[in-house]
């Protein structure tokens, strides 16, 4: 029976609220004991001047496995998910081919095991190829392990295709997530829609897009009862829009990207097109909103919406570049930023990467816990780095933090009790 | 050849936009330009302020005009002229424009005119060679070149910018040359209304200098010392943007009738090329009023200014 102690550490649980000093004891990969743990142990970390929190669980990783590993693999983005502090992620099915079977869930779940230092989970395809046209076999693909179910990037067109399919998930118990998008309106943006866009000749992404993309779907949650998942909410008014629907009782969860709560659409700059996501920065008054959302906890996960991107696409004119940054090592750290800048508390910035978004996938990680796997990270939340793209482990290095000062570093990740990264 | 009067150091390595100008900077540009013109006038030729240096003409899109308008400039001032037309570049095979970039600045020009289908292409470009960079055009962004030939051209034929009522008309949303020209007129002191239809009309347009935006045309045109037209893409008709040629000749077409609200001494201006009757009536066009051709002689003259601040600053 291995035994793993560390000590001197600040422990960090935002399911049960608990900030204290203390230590916790590791046994055979699971968490044994939390708070003053006394005795012998195979191996002893010394945490002083550490905080030690669950690993985080990102709901929302895009690699390019199967199809496109020159972009990323399981195996890479793993790497560079520990070093972020990530344990657990889930990626999403816009591969080639498209994960909407069985089999290629269950690949999903083999390679991970097989190749990747984090817990990989697969997120399916709503529709079949994601085509937005026939429903895919969601409660099979349920029973082989997806943990949610989205079309990705592409939100289904078809109101009622949309309204079939999400009637069948409700009465499957399963989660769909969907971007709030109105395709018609956003197809040839590539930037807010704005005056900035205006002045440099770039197409507009609306915000008006997001709304009527959104209003539909929560209409939709609201009537055939699926619980819904809105995918990285981008602009103010969603807020509103999602709260409302709160009020009516209706079954919504939130998700923002961590570079949301970070940039505002200035930061396109000269055309960076590290900065080409999608949604894409919007205004200041967007970004404040979002993080004033995130400490009032009414967003249920940040994540990091990690899409990797190689140099040939994005070494492209703006309009021309891919969307997609990558964002596993980063995201803690963009929260962290908001901690020292006292926007959040540790508690409150580390919920919506742990315990919230593990209980919507209904896995047992994400927090402190007797019994529990014993997925840990030890970080430093006053450490001041440089984010420089050369030294990401991420096969691709479009980061749109490339350049920029951060705060707080992941020192140490434990998986399933055991060390996959150090620093 | 100096300009007497005065002596001021242009400490730009490329010219991008308006956006990257001072006031000074424009007037400088201009008074030579100024000098550029009259030279040409008068039929004698500048000194070679460029004799032994390699301007590369890159232009990704089709532009008969700003192409050759490049080219004599850069030939008048003694440098060797390499045109590169699309048809005939990499990039139809693949290759990227950083790519390009990088091949073309192995070959050590002095200076790299483009023109690129992208906003932000020349940005780009600019960022991956050791040479001048002009921008001849970039997607909807900016065509700066068009802002400072078209300011020149209303500061000859009024005296001055200060204080002018300019208004420009047309398809301001997919015009590079109204945001360039904006910027320059608005930096001068000219007092910019933008029109168009709604469809056309972007957001935030103060933010380029516009003092107003409307797409009342009849209001626009009221007391304007300078009417600006601007060129419409016909795929952007039936449907698209607009219902018809013939709805927007009625709504936004310069007519006589309507630029008898503009100044007495109104100047009309056109960035070319026209489509006579849908944006400016023919006899508009070819009237006193009309500076159309100036703007083409005055786009000679920036183009030499502009090549020998950059590429002769090399020297």
């Amino acid at each position: 029976m291995s035994r793993t102690l560390i000590t001197n550490a600040r422990l960090l649980c935002p399911a049960s609220g608990l900030d204290e000093p203390g230590s916790l004891l590791i046994e055979n990969g699971e968490i044994a004991e939390i708070g003053k743990v006394d005795g012998d142990a195979d191996v002893t970390i010394d945490a002083s001047g550490l905080c030690l929190s669950p690993g985080l669980v990102d709901l929302r990783v895009k690699t390019g496995e199967p199809g496109a590993e020159q972009r990323e693999t399981l195996e890479t983005a793993s790497r560079a998910a520990v070093s972020g502090g990530v344990t657990s992620m889930v990626v999403m099915p816009d591969t080639s081919p498209v994960i909407d079977d069985v089999a290629l869930v269950q690949f999903i779940a083999n390679r991970g095991r097989e190749t990747a230092k984090a817990r990989i989970y697969a997120a399916a395809a709503l529709t079949k190829g994601l085509k937005g046209e026939a429903m895919s076999e969601i409660s099979l693909m349920q029973g082989s392990g997806a943990v949610y179910f989205t079309n990705g990037d592409w939100p289904v067109a078809d109101t009622s295709v949309l309204r079939r399919t999400m009637a069948y998930a409700a009465s499957c118990d399963v989660m769909v997530a969907s971007r709030a998008d109105s395709y018609s309106l956003s197809a040839r943006g590539v930037m807010n829609s704005g005056a900035r866009a205006a002045r440099m000749g770039l197409a507009g992404l609306p915000r008006e897009a997001e709304w009527i993309g959104l209003s539909r779907d929560l209409l939709l949650a609201e009537t055939t009862g699926c619980r819904l998942l809105v995918d990285q909410v981008s602009t103010a008014r969603s807020l509103e829009m999602i709260r409302d629907a709160r009020d009516r009782g209706v079954d919504i969860f939130v998700s923002v990207a961590a570079h949301h709560l970070f940039f505002n659409e200035t930061d396109v700059g000269d055309y960076l097109t590290y900065c080409k996501v999608n949604p894409p920065f919007r205004g200041e008054d967007d970004r404040q909103a979002l993080i004033d959302a995130l400490a009032a906890g009414e967003i249920d996960a940040v994540v990091s919406a990690h899409d990797p991107q190689p140099p040939e696409e994005k070494r492209l004119p703006f309009g021309e570049a891919a969307f997609g940054a990558a964002g596993l090592e980063t995201v803690l750290s963009a929260l962290l930023v908001l901690v020292q800048d006292e926007r959040l508390s540790l508690l409150d910035a580390l919920r919506p990467v742990t315990s919230s978004p593990a209980s919507l996938i209904g896995v047992p990680q994400g927090r402190l816990a007797a019994g529990l796997p014993a997925d840990l990270i030890l970080f430093d939340p006053d450490k001041p780095w440089h984010c420089e793209r050369e030294d990401l482990l991420s096969r691709s290095l479009n980061s749109p933090f490339d350049g920029r000062r951060m705060v707080g570093r992941v020192m140490h990740t434990i998986i399933g009790g055991e060390t996959v990264f150090q620093r | 050849m100096s300009i007497p009067g005065y002596s001021y150091e242009f400490k730009h390595d490329h010219l991008l936009s308006i956006e990257d100008l001072s006031r000074l900077d424009i007037e400088h540009i201009l008074d030579l330009a100024e000098a550029f013109a009259e030279e040409t006038r008068a039929g004698r030729r500048p000194e070679p302020h460029l004799k032994n240096m390699t301007v590369i003409n890159l232009f990704f899109e089709n532009s008969t005009r700003t192409m050759s308008s490049f080219e004599i400039a850069a030939k008048r001032l003694g440098a060797d002229v390499v045109a590169m037309p699309v048809a005939a570049s990499s990039v139809k095979k693949g290759e990227t424009l950083i790519d390009t970039a990088m091949t073309l600045n192995a070959m050590a020009p002095d200076a790299i005119v483009i023109r690129h289908s992208a906003s932000g292409g020349v940005k780009l470009l600019s960022r991956k060679v050791d040479c001048a960079v002009i921008n001849a055009g970039d997607g909807t962004h900016q065509h700066p070149t068009q802002g400072l030939l078209d300011t020149l051209t209303i500061r000859r034929a009024k005296g001055r910018i200060e204080g002018l009522k300019v208004t420009i008309c047309g398809d301001i949303l997919h015009s590079r040359v109204a945001r360039s020209t904006t910027l320059a007129l608005h930096l001068l002191g000219a007092e910019v209304t933008l029109c168009g239809p709604a469809t056309l009309l972007p957001s935030g347009t103060e933010q380029w200098g516009a003092a107003h935006t409307t797409s009342r045309f009849d209001e626009a045109i009221e007391g304007a010392d300078v009417v600006m037209m601007l060129r419409l893409q016909m795929e952007r008709m039936n449907g698209g943007y607009l219902p018809s040629q013939r709805e927007y000749f009625r709504n936004f077409g310069l007519t006589m009738e309507r630029l008898r609200k503009a100044a007495e001494d109104v100047t009309v201006m056109h960035p070319g090329p026209m489509n006579r009757g849908i944006e400016i009536e023919s006899i508009i066009a070819d009237s006193k009023h009309s500076v159309i051709t100036e703007q083409v002689e005055m786009g000679v003259a920036v183009r030499e200014a502009v090549l020998k601040l950059l590429a002769g600053r090399r020297v």
